[in-house]
């Protein structure tokens, strides 16, 4: 079964394509709305700036110090939305409950490749029209510089294009659990929860308790915003993609195999 | 008057039970708040165990600040839940329904949502009989702490009703209205979360002021846990729950007979 999908995967690129693009194009009637949305989210970070500005107050921020943790938040900030605030489920449990899920299964097309093409989409259009003006205000309100004069930044969006791909297959997870559950709305604010934690997004990874840590580098979390990150501040080296590559390819099997289970669970609600 | 009342509860009964008809969604709702709600505080205290005090506030300060804000929220997210999501029923037209019910808008809408929310009581719960049972036992605090953090807990959540009722007015303007609430709500309740000495001068002003989350955890704080202030914190508490709430049904009220349908 999972041969015979990998197939399908293979002989639509243009369709895949059409799909992200149409979700682009979708998203991009509402842009106007979404940039002054923006500016909500640009207050978020930074009121998290001031947090640790406050703190460098009073205290060594170590290894960061406050400019650093200024860059940091600003970073991980604008990255949320590549990385974390994709569409719930991928849209699974809606489909569950309108039955939709039925009539997506009979496409021609994998589940899996038709709605992860469908969140590129959506990733595309929030990275050019969420994640940069974020990252922009945010520079501005701090009165900040890219990192390293930006010549960090392309090898960050490579692990943020991975952390992308991390965030759909994670999704998709939570969308197909409601084939179980029928509501997975918690399951998916757990996953932000756990970013928020294990990811690093306020704090960084190695000033959390050992056995935090522990629990965060046996998951894909760090590889979402931390390794990204760490890369742009360049205080990683970018063999750790090793890491993105390897949560990557485990996903996508998972994936494959829900792929294979909800089929066999598949059933019509309502009339 | 006690018609209303009647008729309130038997509202609120019918949202109760009709949320448990999915028990094994409730149980997992449940746990997951907790959870999810455990985690937020988890990045607090993390940040308190690697640098020790905030601006000279201790963990059990900063946990009691933590605490009261969660079931303040608690207590206004559970009466309260719709006038959050007011969005959905301007957008989709559902608010056209509640207009031609021989009721009082509000008290028609507020009762839907009815929500229990028994993860973030025993999580705000928890972390408060930890944070005041350390401060009991370090005689920092007495037991009178106790009748005046649940009356700090009552004012708090009706100030921040009166904020996110205000917010939702807005709504019959601008019909969506998830980005303001993200600012006078999540980002105010985020801030407040932590002593406002931490944050420029401006931003806790407004944060005592315009937005005055402050006035749920901080202010009160000031006086129970550090002897700041004086009692006449908790007249003042009242007054300004008073006026807050007052304001904002005023503020409600005229938004409502603006409100245009968005339906076809």
């Amino acid at each position: 079964m999972i041969s015979f999908r990998t197939r399908l995967f293979k002989s639509n690129p243009r369709l895949y394509s059409a799909l992200a693009a149409k979700a682009y194009a979708r998203n991009i009637q509402y842009r106007g709305s979404h940039l002054l949305h923006n500016f909500a989210s640009a207050v978020f970070g930074y009121l998290y700036a001031c947090i640790w500005i406050g703190l460098g107050r009073d205290h060594s921020l170590g290894e960061y110090g406050i400019l650093g943790m200024m860059q940091y938040i600003t970073f991980t900030q604008a990255s949320l939305w590549i990385s974390s605030f994709t569409t719930p489920g991928l849209g699974i449990p809606q489909s569950v409950r309108t039955g939709q899920i039925a009539l997506d299964l009979m496409r021609p097309v994998h589940l899996f490749a038709h709605l992860a093409a469908k969140e590129w989409g959506q990733i595309g259009y929030q990275f050019l029209y969420k994640s940069i003006p974020v990252y922009v205000i945010m520079l501005l309100a701090l009165g900040l510089t890219p990192a390293h004069h930006g010549t960090t930044l392309p090898i960050a969006l490579v692990a943020l294009a991975g952390s992308a791909y991390l965030s759909i297959c994670i999704g998709y997870l939570i969308g197909v659990s409601a084939l179980w559950t029928t509501e997975s709305s918690w399951l998916h604010w757990g996953n932000q929860a756990l970013m928020n934690l294990l990811a690093g997004f306020f704090i960084p990874l190695q000033w959390l308790p050992e056995w935090l840590q522990a629990i965060a580098w046996a998951s894909p979390y760090p590889f979402m915003l931390y390794a990204p990150t760490q890369l742009y501040l360049r205080k990683e080296h970018p063999i750790v993609l090793l890491g993105t590559l390897a949560w990557c390819a485990a996903l996508t099997l998972t994936c494959l195999l829900a792929t294979r289970m909800l089929r066999h669970k598949v059933e019509v609600q309502g009339g | 008057m006690n018609t209303y009342i009647k008729l309130y509860l038997l509202l609120v009964r019918t949202s109760i039970r009709s949320r448990m008809q999915y028990r094994f969604n409730f149980a997992f709702g449940t746990i997951l708040a907790a959870f999810i709600q455990l985690s937020e505080f988890l990045m607090i205290a993390i940040v308190l165990a690697k640098f020790g005090a905030v601006r000279g506030w201790s963990v059990h300060e900063v946990g009691y600040l933590f605490a009261v804000m969660t079931l303040s929220k608690m207590l206004y997210r559970t009466f309260a839940d719709e006038v959050h999501h007011l969005e959905r029923y301007l957008v989709e037209g559902e608010l056209d329904q509640l207009l031609t019910k021989p009721l009082p808008v509000l008290l028609s809408l507020m009762p839907r949502g009815f929500r229990l929310m028994p993860g973030e009581l025993l999580q705000g719960g928890g972390i408060l009989a930890w944070a005041l049972g350390a401060m009991l036992a370090g005689g920092q605090v007495t037991w009178w702490a106790v009748p005046q953090t649940l009356f700090a807990v009552l004012t708090g959540a009706v100030v921040l009703f009166a904020i996110g009722l205000a917010t939702a007015t807005c709504g019959f303007w601008t019909t969506r209205i998830s980005m303001l609430q993200n600012m006078t709500e999540d980002a105010a309740q985020t801030a407040a979360r932590y002593p406002l000495t931490l944050y420029p001068g401006w931003m806790s002003g407004l944060l005592l002021t315009a937005l005055p989350v402050g006035l749920v955890n901080y202010v009160p704080a000031l006086y129970i846990l550090r002897g700041e202030l004086g009692a006449w914190v908790f007249p003042l508490l009242a007054a300004a729950a008073c006026l807050a709430v007052l304001l904002a049904l005023r503020f409600w009220k005229f938004g409502i007979s603006k409100y245009q349908s968005t339906g076809s």
